[in-house]
C-alpha cells in the first residue's frame, strides 16, 4: 500500500516544529507529571518542596523548557484550528503574529513566575 | 476581524461531526478536541501556580482545597486528556512518517488501549493518594 501522506506537500516548519514539541512533551510532560503529582506526598508538593525541587538547576531548566515547548505546541495547535477557517494570508499572518507575542508573554509570565518563587 | 460568515463555520467544524466517519476521522476529531481541553487547562495551571507568589500561607491552604475527591476527579479527567492527545500524537508522528500506515485503525486502538491502561493505573495512584 502506497504511503498517502508522501503525496501531500513538504511538511511546513510549524508542522515539523508541532511534532517535534509533541515528542518532546512525551519526555517533559511525564517528567513533570511524575515529580510533581506521583512522588509527593499526597499528590501535591508542599510550598517549601516546591521552592527546593525547583532550586535544583538541573529541574529548573527542565521546568523551563517544559513550559516553552509546551507554550509554542499549544499555540501552534491554536493556529491550526484557526487556520481551518479559512483565513487569508494577511490574515494568517496577523493571527500568527498575535500568537507568538501571547506565547512570549506567556513564557515570560512562567520566568518571572518561577523567580519569584525560587528567591 | 474574521468575517464569521456560515459557510467559514461550516468549514471550521466539520472536523467536529463524527457520524458516519471512518476511524481516522474520529482519532482527528479527539486529537482536536483533546488539544482545546488541554489549552484551556495550560492558562488555568499557570493562573493557580501564581497562588505560589503569594507565599507559604495561600499555598498550603490551597493545597487542602487540591487534595480533595472534587479536584482529584479533575485530575483523573485531565489525565485521560493528556494520555488520548499524547498517545494519539505519537501514532500521527509515525503514520506522517510512514511507520504502520497500513494498520492505522489498529495502530490507533492499540494506543487508545494503551491509554485506558496508563489511566486507569495512574487513577487508583491518583484516589489512592
Amino acid at each position: 500500500m502506497e504511503n498517502p501522506f508522501a503525496r501531500e506537500p513538504r511538511p511546513s516548519v510549524s508542522c515539523l516544529w508541532q511534532a517535534a514539541t509533541g515528542m518532546a512533551l512525551l519526555f517533559l510532560l511525564g517528567l513533570h507529571f511524575v515529580a510533581q503529582h506521583f512522588v509527593a506526598a499526597g499528590g501535591l508538593r508542599s510550598f517549601s518542596d516546591v521552592v527546593s525541587y525547583l532550586r535544583n538547576p538541573v529541574i529548573l531548566g527542565l521546568e523551563l523548557l517544559f513550559l516553552v515547548v509546551v507554550t509554542s505546541h499549544a499555540l501552534l495547535g491554536v493556529r491550526s484550528i484557526l487556520f481551518d477557517f479559512g483565513l487569508s494570508a494577511r490574515m494568517q499572518q496577523r493571527v500568527s503574529k498575535t500568537l507568538t507575542l501571547i506565547g512570549v508573554l506567556t513564557a515570560t509570565y512562567g520566568v518571572w513566575l518561577t523567580w519569584v518563587i525560587i528567591q | 476581524m474574521i468575517p464569521l460568515n456560515p459557510p467559514r463555520i461550516k468549514r471550521a467544524v466539520r472536523w467536529f461531526d463524527v457520524r458516519h466517519r471512518r476511524t481516522g476521522m474520529w482519532a482527528y476529531s479527539l486529537n482536536r478536541i483533546t488539544s482545546i481541553i488541554l489549552f484551556g487547562y495550560l492558562y488555568l495551571h499557570l493562573a493557580v501556580l501564581s497562588i505560589l507568589a503569594r507565599g507559604p500561607g495561600s499555598w498550603d491552604s490551597f493545597m487542602s482545597l487540591a487534595r480533595s475527591r472534587v479536584f482529584l476527579s479533575l485530575d483523573v479527567f485531565l489525565l485521560a486528556a493528556i494520555l488520548i492527545h499524547g498517545l494519539n500524537g505519537v501514532r500521527v508522528v509515525l503514520t506522517g512518517m510512514g511507520y504502520g500506515v497500513r494498520m492505522q485503525k489498529l495502530l490507533f486502538a492499540g494506543v487508545m488501549l494503551l491509554a485506558v491502561l496508563l489511566w486507569g493505573t495512574a487513577a487508583i495512584k491518583i484516589y489512592g493518594s
